[in-house]
């Protein structure tokens, strides 16, 4: 089932003549962790923030649930159908890491449920403490408001979890742990997980890896838990290119 | 409702800012508060003096103005015009009027029965009869009632009360007539006027026993009545008679229409109808100048605290930027983040408020009786030149000035300043404004950007 859709999407720099993509058209699939890959300035952020309804395509149409995003309100789509891991965080610094994830619950106007209990579990899962739940965010270390940042964007139970470069600031062991609960996300709960990275361990857990360059998304060959390779792009670029 | 509990708590998680804009706001407040009040309480004070003073109308001739257009004194007597009694009287038949006070006295009295009281003079050993007088009023004299000794104050036409001694000398009970005969032939000769005297026969109702060193206004020969007993006794001139007239008018805005209707009813144009001015501005000179100096501090005030609280509310918003930036990433809506920083300034302000009124109440008292008290001991010594100047001007003009009219009359001295209602409403009102001030500040800038643009001029 797809959860979101681009067709035909261009966008260019307002004010200037950068081509950042050019009649692109993919389908993002509920069920599925999808990475994204590219060199920096390729492109990737913009494109995440083109599907979590922060920018507007220059062009064509990105549908999500079968409406276009351009004639939806965009702020409701944003506070209740997705979830977003900013590459820089974007916490409220002086708030506490409860008051963030409790804050973005409310903002989705999520009722029924307890919406503190329902923070410290969150909190809990990608490991941070009680504790540490009361501490202001600068008070805590980047691999803490990191997980934060996605015990925050899983708050309001969204439908759609964008991340770019959600391990960035993480070690190997959380890491590990962050990215078993992107893959429950996926097939457990049927969410659309869309990820922008460069770490080969969280394109190892994709269902689907696109790469991106010079404005051209191309499906590239992936090792998953079942093996096996994936249609690639014409001319394939091999994946090596776009680590750093 | 979470958006106040997060502007409640966002006031806790950024004190520093808050607290700066707090102090901003308070001393914004606290300077209305206090000016305000002695603004209002002066207003009061003034307006008391004004229906006291300012409502209470006399008509005399413009002496003054007469010297100042070149009349001599020969000519001023010449010009001099007597209003007659019985037109007194019917300028006070006027709607403009709350009340009139009418006082007459008799002189030039000879009676046959009576033997006048004699005293000695102050400053002199020689016994001297004391002139008998026939004071009457139309006001009631509680000053008198309250030293009479036997019988009652008068009532009707005719009936008067008198002094023990003048009693004692010539055997006078309560109930006897005594006949005085007012001297209007003498007078008529002197003016070059054919006038018969004018006999008054009065009942004793009451006698008062007055010492004379307490009371220096009883004359042991004064005989007291009432404003009619003298009227009545009809009176073709002033001749022989002293009269003055208080028109208390309902409201002190309706001088103009009242010498209006007095000078149509036949006033002489050298006559002027005024309100004691020199009393009024000397009474309420003071307290009128610090109702204009709290007004001019409470304006710069509000002027310049606004400027500098737009201006920190400006930088601290741009210092919120990434915050909104983040929130409305989130989802949160424009009009929700422009309600939550208007949430936090309003509870800023209104604790402000509460702080600020109780502050401002306190200290208004002792800056109200500093600045009143610099501008009484001011005008005080201001009034002591004049009264020098004006010693020098009896010399001159007989002792007929304007002026003159302002002795007796102190300053205002005394002020009492407490908060009222409408000082609160006020309060209200420029903290509301200051609120919106200092909020929509905010989300006018918040408006302009997009969260994006944000985000990515913070990364």
């Amino acid at each position: 089932m797809n959860a979101l859709t681009l067709q035909n999407i261009s966008y260019e720099y307002e004010g200037t003549n950068r081509v950042i993509f050019k009649d692109v058209s993919l389908r993002f699939g509920a069920g599925k962790v999808t990475t994204i890959v590219g060199k920096s300035g390729a492109g990737k952020s913009t494109l995440l923030s083109l599907l979590s309804g922060l920018d507007v395509a220059t062009s064509g149409r990105i549908s999500f649930g079968g409406k276009n995003l351009s004639e939806i309100n965009r702020n409701r789509y944003r506070a209740q159908k997705v979830g977003i891991i900013f590459q820089s965080l974007n916490l409220l610094t002086n708030a506490t890491a409860i008051d963030n994830i409790i804050l973005s619950m409310n903002i989705s106007g999520i009722t029924g449920i307890d919406k503190k209990t329902r923070a410290f579990e969150l909190l809990a899962r990608v490991g941070i403490s009680r504790e540490k739940a009361h501490r202001k965010i600068l008070k805590l270390s980047g691999g803490e408001q990191q997980r934060i940042s996605i015990a925050r964007a899983l708050a309001h139970d969204p439908m759609l979890i964008i991340a770019d470069e959600p391990t960035g600031s993480l070690d190997k062991d959380t890491e590990a742990n962050v990215l078993e609960i992107f893959k429950s996300l996926a097939h457990d709960d049927g969410k659309c997980v869309i990820i922008v990275t460069h770490s080969e361990n969280v394109t190892a857990i994709a269902d689907e890896v696109w790469g991106l360059e010079d404005g051209v998304l191309c499906l590239l060959p992936v090792q998953t838990d079942t093996g096996g390779g994936r249609d690639v792009c014409n001319p394939p670029r091999a994946f090596e290119s776009w680590k750093e | 409702m979470y958006l106040i509990t997060n502007a409640i708590k966002n006031l806790v998680r950024n004190k520093g800012r808050n607290i700066l804009l707090a102090a901003v706001t308070l001393a914004i407040i606290i300077g209305a508060v206090v000016t305000l009040t002695i603004h209002n309480a002066a207003s009061r004070v003034i307006d008391e003096i004004r229906l006291d003073i300012g409502s209470r109308v006399t008509i005399e001739q413009d002496i003054m103005g007469m010297f100042r257009s070149g009349m001599g004194v020969e000519e001023l007597a010449e010009n001099t015009i007597h209003i007659p009694i019985h037109d007194w009287v019917r300028f006070a038949d006027s709607a403009y009027l709350s009340n009139t006070i009418f006082n007459a006295e008799v002189f030039n009295l000879e009676s046959e029965s009576l033997l006048p009281v004699q005293a000695t003079p102050p400053g002199t050993n020689i016994l001297q009869d004391v002139p008998f007088r026939i004071l009457g009023s139309s006001e009631l004299d509680e000053t008198l009632s309250d030293i009479i000794v036997h019988g009652r104050m008068f009532e009707g036409i005719n009936e008067v009360v008198i002094d023990d001694e003048l009693a004692h000398i010539n055997n006078i009970e309560l109930g006897d007539t005594i006949e005085l005969n007012a001297l209007l032939s003498t007078w008529g000769e002197l003016a070059g006027r054919e006038l018969a005297d004018k006999p008054f026969e009065l009942t004793v109702v009451g006698i008062y026993s007055a010492d004379l060193y307490e009371r220096p206004l009883f004359r042991f020969s004064d005989i007291f009545t009432s404003f009619e007993t003298i009227a009545s006794a009809g009176w073709e001139s002033n001749l022989g008679l002293n009269m003055t007239a208080e028109y208390f008018l309902r409201n002190p805005d309706y001088l103009e229409l009242f010498e209006n209707e007095v000078r149509a009813k036949g006033l002489p144009d050298t006559y002027i109808v005024s309100i004691n001015q020199p009393a009024y501005d000397r009474v309420a000179g003071p307290m009128l100048s610090m109702k204009s100096a709290v007004m001019t501090f409470s304006i710069v005030i509000l002027i310049l605290g606004s400027l500098v609280l737009a201006l920190i509310s400006f930088l601290v918003i741009r210092e919120r930027k990434y915050e909104v930036g983040v929130l409305r990433a989130m989802g949160m809506e424009r009009g929700k983040v422009a309600f939550g920083i208007l949430t936090e300034a309003v509870v800023i302000t209104t604790l402000c408020l509460v702080v600020g009124l109780g502050l401002g109440n306190a200290v208004a008292q002792p800056i109200a009786n500093g600045l009143l008290g610099n501008r009484v001991a001011a005008a005080e010594a201001r009034s002591e030149e004049l009264q020098q100047d004006r010693v020098a001007a009896v010399v001159v003009f007989g002792g007929q000035m304007q002026s003159e009219h302002s002795i007796g009359y102190r300053p205002e001295s005394e002020i009492t300043v407490a908060i009222s209602a409408n000082v609160i409403i006020q309060i209200i009102i420029i903290t509301l404004a200051l609120a919106a001030l200092s909020g929509i500040i905010g989300v006018v800038i918040i408006t302009q950007y997009e969260p994006l643009k944000i985000l990515r001029e913070r990364s």
